[in-house]
């Protein structure tokens, strides 16, 4: 077993699902370089099983993710762009990695976290789960997770949720496409097992052919804009406006 | 018939573009459309102004086009065509957003601008679509914006059907973010949603809704001209003609009785 104490992200494998977990409770699992350089080693190990179909992805602790771990790399220059930057290829990789990726989402999942459930094939919540984009409201610019947002839920309903800024409920993050399943918090387990027992039933060739299209449907053009996305986020985050937000509240 | 307002005191940071002609539920032609993209154009860049909101005076927020005028000079209908391209091309382009206040009824070029709109608000009972098909004018103008707003599927659906929905599909479809119960509450809901704009970093928003544009692609105003022109394509041929001039004969009939 992994010592997680010291590991920022865990991977079990179990059959043809691969359980990758996030792993910093105590930082409400908040990105910081440490946990996606891990997270995006775990992605490459899973992406080269061939016998795994699934890749579940979940937070240890009471919340899922509570975004970019900015205040412990304000001060550096240049290190929010690392940050950002690390951020946009792991989404590049969950998206093109062969296996379907499903994002247990409790507790929140707030900002870049909830990126990564943008980019998720499919995600589950419970009805008062906050999940969102508040972004703008600190006076930084959501501009990683704008494109696959913009792919995932449709530009109108993108345009909406980013510029409103602010969190959602699981149930309204369910009616507007955000998630594909919402149920009661104590019936995810049941609900999570029984899908992820049936994509561990599903063909693994037809699974990873199906989601390989639809990456290609998505074209490069996604990739460039997320890339491309990082350097904007982390340009306005250099802006005063931002400077003064986030020194107030991590003062 | 387009005025300005702002609400310096109790919003600050907000202002509205007003459609004011509510005996013709304001009903727009050229020099009207013309306006309202200066209008827009000039608030947008007033640094002080961070959202707007649009919205009409009276019942209806707007009818759509002025067809009596366009039956008595055929040649406005492509006038007002070219300026309502422009006007939903400057909507998507100004720097702050714009919270389209849609009580009562969005139809036709109404319809337009609300969906090239940042954020919609109406109420349950409004309604909205594009009725055009039904003489003989083709509503392709709006596809662009509206396909971004709803996807391609719905916005196929609501551009080939001429039947209207009402503000609570309208939700459903997410053609609006919000729809409230009674006409009355539409305007003053728009102006919250645009005091919440106001109150946020404006370099952020701006930064944010410039991104999204740019996301979406930014050949936009090239296909906004695209459609446009296959709007036009049909302006003036007999079919359009005589089913304008029988639709606007059945109306004004049905006033008589």
């Amino acid at each position: 077993m992994t010592d997680t104490t010291t590991h920022p992200a865990t991977l079990e494998i179990e059959g043809r699902i691969a359980t990758l977990t996030l792993n910093r409770p105590e930082k409400r699992n908040a990105l910081s370089r440490e946990l996606i350089s891990a997270l995006r080693e775990h992605v490459e190990t899973v992406r080269h099983k061939e016998g795994v179909s699934v890749l579940l992805l979940r937070g240890a602790g009471r919340s899922f993710c509570a975004g970019m771990d900015l205040k412990a790399v304000l001060k550096e220059p240049g290190a929010p762009l690392e940050l950002l930057s690390g951020i946009a290829e792991l989404t590049i990789e969950m998206r093109t990695m062969p296996q379907v990726v499903v994002a247990d989402v409790r507790g929140a999942a707030i900002g870049g976290g909830c990126g990564l459930v943008g980019v998720a094939d499919l995600a589950i919540t419970h009805p008062d789960a906050k999940l969102g984009y508040p972004e703008v409201d600190l006076g930084v610019c959501p501009a990683v997770v704008a494109p696959w947002l913009v792919q995932s839920v449709g530009a109108g309903v993108a345009r909406r949720i980013l510029l409103q800024g602010g969190t959602l409920s699981g149930q309204r993050a369910y009616e507007l496409g955000l998630v594909s399943h919402c149920v009661p918090v104590e019936e995810i387990d049941r609900v999570l097992k029984s899908l992820t027992d049936r994509l561990a039933r599903a063909g693994i060739r037809a699974l990873a052919a199906t989601k390989g299209l639809l990456g290609d449907l998505e074209a490069e053009r996604i990739h460039a804009a997320v890339r491309e996305g990082a350097k904007i986020s982390a340009d306005v985050i250099a802006s005063p406006e931002a400077q003064e937000r986030l020194a107030k509240l991590y003062g | 018939m387009i005025r300005t307002e702002r609400y310096d005191s109790q919003m600050p940071g907000v202002g509205a573009v007003v459609l004011d002609r509510p005996e013709r539920r304001n009903a727009l032609d050229e020099f009207a459309l013309r306006d309202l993209s200066l209008e827009l154009g000039a608030m947008g860049a007033d640094d002080s102004i961070r959202a707007i909101v649009l919205r009409g005076e009276g019942y209806a927020f707007c009818a759509g086009f002025d067809l009596p005028a366009c039956l008595e000079e055929p040649a406005r209908l492509g006038k007002m065509l070219e300026a309502l391209a422009e006007t939903c091309a400057t909507i998507r382009r100004l720097r702050v957003p714009v919270v389209c206040a849609a009580q009562g009824a969005a139809i036709a070029g109404g319809c337009a601008l609300a969906a090239s709109c940042d954020l919609v608000i109406t109420d349950r009972a409004a309604k909205l679509g594009y009725p055009v098909v039904t003489i003989g004018v083709s509503p392709a103008i709006s596809a662009p914006m509206l396909s971004l707003a709803i996807g391609d599927g719905r916005a196929r659906e609501r551009l080939l059907d001429p039947a209207l929905i009402t503000g609570g599909r309208a939700q459903e479809i997410h053609l609006s973010a919000l729809c409230v119960d009674l006409p009355e509450d539409v305007t003053p809901r728009a102006q919250l949603e645009a005091k919440r704009f106001a109150s946020k970093p404006p370099h952020a928003i701006a930064r944010t809704k410039a991104w999204l544009n740019e996301i979406e692609g930014t050949d936009l105003d090239d296909e906004i001209i695209k459609a446009r022109d296959a709007s036009l394509a049909l302006v003036g041929n007999e079919e359009q003609r005589q089913l304008l001039a029988s639709v606007l004969g059945n109306r004004s009939k049905k006033r008589q009785r």
